[in-house]
């Protein structure tokens, strides 16, 4: 049983849920002008709220709740009164009451003013709707008790043995054996006094008829199982039974009232038509019991499926269960991967043909090992709009702050992802949004002088697409202002003066590091307020951020995220005899390395020309301190990967192994952070393979010195940028 | 006279917290058969395939609120006598004159204490042992 905390803490998280649920109700009625079906879903959560929170004892919430909730019971009944003036008075109204849950689940007491003004305002409006009628509506607590209503408690027959009527139902289960016959007992009559105590509804089971050719005459084949509906005691029903006690098999269980019930309401025409085969079954006399009528076989089944249909009716349930619980089935899976992955490498040791019929059965293996994976994760997923209804507010608040006119849509709150990577996501978006309010959407002025409407958009959208997450943010706004983003990037010595760079480079110089450093970023009309932190914040989880601008028309942030942190798809490679992976997602394009493709140029390990442009090569070798084996240098494999700067370089290695799923096993508890190393997996081999942190290899190959040979040490990345 | 620990009585109400709330004070009451459902639909149809002497019904539900799952179950008739006491709100007086031509039992305000639910359970139920 659960605790008293921990049902708060349940009681909580519904809140969240409810919350969310006034919040998109209430956008529902702003957009629709009223529409009844969102009046009564946001009055349904509040009262949720409320109700909720009596049974717990937050009085200030029960309080704050109850006074709200009554401003939407007067809506309920006339959805129209709702006028967009009201509407906005309950948005700060679901803010407040956003706050007192937060209060009480902290467990703070709510500030003595808190949130009085909008109380205020929604009693007034109770007055003003209900010109005061209802006394009880001014938010003092009703006594417990309505003495003013005359209402006697209404005592159930049941329990004095007073009501005679009440129906029993037994299931009855009747097998003769052959001493029955032979004792001169008709079942027949049986079945037929039975019949007089209630609804009687029998099947006869024939399953162990012979044909006719084989039957004894003198044996009972035939037993029957169904229900007794009857005001009787079990003992008046056993009696029926008394001269044949030890010649059948019988059982009667008294069930509830209700069953069979169901049935016989729900299905009279499958039941009669039992009944009727059940009595012709027994009617000729025993010594020539007839063969089994044909419909008769055809009516067995038919009944059987009726009882089953009421009875197997599922309500749909869902069951809380520990986080922690699932994780370790995530655990398990991850485990079933390597295993899966062992047998595949076993494989490879065999006969063609052993290994062939192997591989048939494994490729079956892998099949639902991914249907397994991904049902586990879908239990760990969440729906990304417990982010997403955090930002309205913050929409709203800042476009007070700002006094512009902001509105926020959202599409995909319900599309699902793992819940690590949800609780995640909070900052990132708050930091985007804030960005968008601030810096992209104009002044109403502004808008109008550019012909747009007063009101900007910022569309936030959550889809699947290709195995990840995608989440778009765009706004209508003036867009990136790449002129200055540019003058403000040389200024501070983040971009050469000779650098030729194109709008797309521009832009995306925002997600510079220092970029964001500019004391006041209104004091330039672009954005970088945190952006490198939001990238960070992305690439720490997998991902991808992109931004497209279009000047004068708004822009778009496109963050592309794994599903799941669990998992990864890996590309395994080789280097001085040891085996790494690299996320496939850090990887643009891989390339044989030939003598001519790659030049020296002083201060790197050489470039490689790739379609135009120089890329720099870095070696593993070089970075991790490995022995570098004497292989051909001509003859290795250059993997162009992309790091987070999008600064580009080639990772030079020996031999890839090939593209798999790995399981991500943390080495941070046990090693701390190792540069270079994101953490580790276990491949198919059962060797314990690193995956690489591409984002840190490119600082760390910025950093170090390039041995001797190169000698000098002109910074890498501006080389790179340079080109 | 009603034994406590053999009465089966169902739960209905949207929030998880508050059943919980609920059957650990019926609990209290020693009370130990409780179902629950979700909502009114749920819970119609889990009275017809369970065992039950009462239900204890929230009337703010999704689906099937109180009202009408007390309607149904009046109009249904095989367990057209459950006791059925439903759960209300503080203030709505207009709710317990419906329910009350609807033929509830009783009713019982959100909060309630232990002795608040034992009273109101045995109004309807006779003395609990």
């Amino acid at each position: 049983m659960a605790t008293l905390d921990e049902l708060r803490n349940t009681f909580f998280d519904e809140c969240s849920e409810l919350l969310l649920e006034i919040e998109t109700g209430l956008s529902d009625m702003r957009d629709a002008n009223g529409s009844e079906e969102a009046v009564h879903a946001v009055f349904r959560a509040v009262h949720s709220v409320k109700g909720g929170a009596g049974i717990f004892g937050f009085e200030s919430l029960v309080g704050f709740a109850h006074v709200f909730e009554s401003v939407l019971d007067t809506l309920r009944r006339d959805s129209s009164a709702a006028t967009p003036a009201i509407i906005s008075v309950l948005l700060t109204a679901s803010d407040v009451l956003s706050d007192v849950v937060g209060f009480a689940r902290s467990g703070e007491p709510v500030p003595p003013d808190y949130g009085s003004d909008c109380r205020a305002a929604l009693e007034q409006l109770n007055r003003k709707t209900n010109d005061g009628a209802a006394a009880d509506d001014d938010g003092t607590p009703a006594p417990a008790e309505f003495a003013e209503i005359e209402f006697t408690p209404v005592r159930a027959p049941d329990f004095d043995g007073e009501d005679e009527e009440t129906l029993r139902s037994y299931a009855i289960t009747f097998r003769p054996k052959p001493e029955m016959l032979k004792n001169a007992n008709e079942p027949l009559y049986i079945l037929r006094e039975l019949g007089k105590l209630g609804d009687l509804v029998l099947v006869p089971e024939t399953q162990a008829l012979p044909p006719l050719s084989e039957l004894v005459p003198s044996h009972p084949y035939i037993g029957w199982t169904g229900t007794l509906r009857t005001a009787a005691e079990r003992s008046a029903v056993a009696d029926v039974f008394e001269f044949v006690i030890g010649d059948c098999e019988l059982e009667i269980t008294e069930l509830a009232p209700q069953p069979g019930a169901d049935t016989v309401i729900e299905e009279p025409a499958a039941v009669p038509a039992a009944e009727q085969s059940a009595i012709a079954a027994t009617s000729p006399d025993n010594t020539n019991p007839p063969a089994a009528p044909p419909g008769k076989d055809d009516q067995r089944p038919d009944t059987e499926t009726s009882v089953r249909a009421a009875a197997a009716k599922p309500a749909p349930t869902t069951t809380r269960v520990d986080v922690d619980k699932i994780d370790r089935v995530v655990n398990l899976v991850g485990e079933l991967v390597i295993a899966q992955a062992m047998l595949g490498q076993l494989a490879q040791g065999l006969s063609d043909e052993a290994a062939g019929r192997l591989s048939q059965m494994l490729d079956d293996v892998i099949h639902r090992t991914r249907e397994l994976k991904d049902s586990v994760m879908s239990m760990r997923a969440q729906p990304v709009g417990a982010v997403f209804q955090r930002m309205p507010r913050l929409v709203r608040e800042l476009s007070a702050k700002t006094d512009k006119k902001v509105r926020l849509e959202m599409f995909g709150e319900n599309t699902e992802v793992d819940r690590t990577i949800v609780d995640r996501l909070g900052d990132p978006l708050t930091h985007i949004i804030r960005n968008s309010v601030d810096h992209g959407i104009e002044t109403p002025a502004e808008r109008r002088a550019a012909g747009k409407s007063e009101e900007g958009t910022i569309r936030l959208a959550a889809e699947h697409r290709g195995g990840r997450l995608v989440i778009e943010v765009s706004d209508d706004g003036a867009g990136v202002n790449r002129e200055r983003v540019l003058s403000k990037a040389r200024d501070k010595g983040l971009v050469q003066p000779e650098a030729v760079l194109t709008d797309e480079d521009i832009t995306n110089l925002i997600f510079l590091p220092g970029f964001s450093t500019v004391e006041k970023v209104s004091d330039i009309s672009g954005r970088g307020v945190g952006m490198d932190v939001v990238r960070r914040n992305i690439q720490d989880l997998g991902g991808r951020i992109s931004l497209k601008s279009t000047r004068g028309r708004g822009m778009t942030i496109q963050l592309a995220l794994p599903l799941t942190l669990a998992v990864m798809d890996g590309m395994v490679i080789k280097v001085a005899g040891n085996t790494y992976v690299m996320p496939m997602s850090t990887i643009v394009e891989c390339m044989h390395r030939r003598a001519d493709d790659s030049h020296n140029l002083l201060g790197t390990r050489g470039v490689i020309q790739l379609r135009g442009e120089w890329v720099q090569l870095v070696y593993l070798t070089d970075l991790f301190d490995l022995h570098a084996t004497a292989h051909d240098s001509t003859d290795s494999v250059v993997i162009i990967t992309e790091a987070s700067d999008r600064m580009r370089f080639g990772l030079v290695v020996d031999e890839l192994c090939g593209h798999q799923q790995v399981v991500i096993k943390n080495i941070e508890e046990s090693y701390g952070s190792v540069p270079g190393i994101a953490a580790a997996t276990i491949l198919g081999n059962g060797r314990v393979a690193f995956i690489l942190d591409v984002e840190k290899l490119s600082e760390l190959a910025a950093e170090s010195k390039p041995p001797t040979r190169a000698g000098g040490s002109t910074s890498a990345l501006a080389v790179v940028n340079a080109a | 006279m009603p034994v406590a620990a053999a009465l089966k009585v169902l739960i209905v109400d949207d929030q998880f917290s508050v059943r919980q709330m609920t059957r650990m004070t019926l609990e209290q009451l020693g009370i130990r058969y409780v179902h629950e459902s979700e909502n009114g639909r749920q819970a119609l149809e889990m009275a017809a395939l369970q065992p039950l002497d009462l239900i204890i019904s929230d009337y703010n539900m999704p689906e099937m609120d109180g009202l009408n799952l007390l309607r149904a179950v009046r109009g249904h008739p095989m367990v057209r006598k459950l006791p059925f006491i439903l759960l209300t709100g503080r203030g709505d007086k207009e709710l317990v004159i419906k329910a009350a031509q609807a033929g509830v039992n009783n009713y019982l305000v959100k909060p309630f204490t232990a002795a608040i639910l034992r009273q109101k359970i045995e109004q309807v139920m006779g003395k609990l042992s």
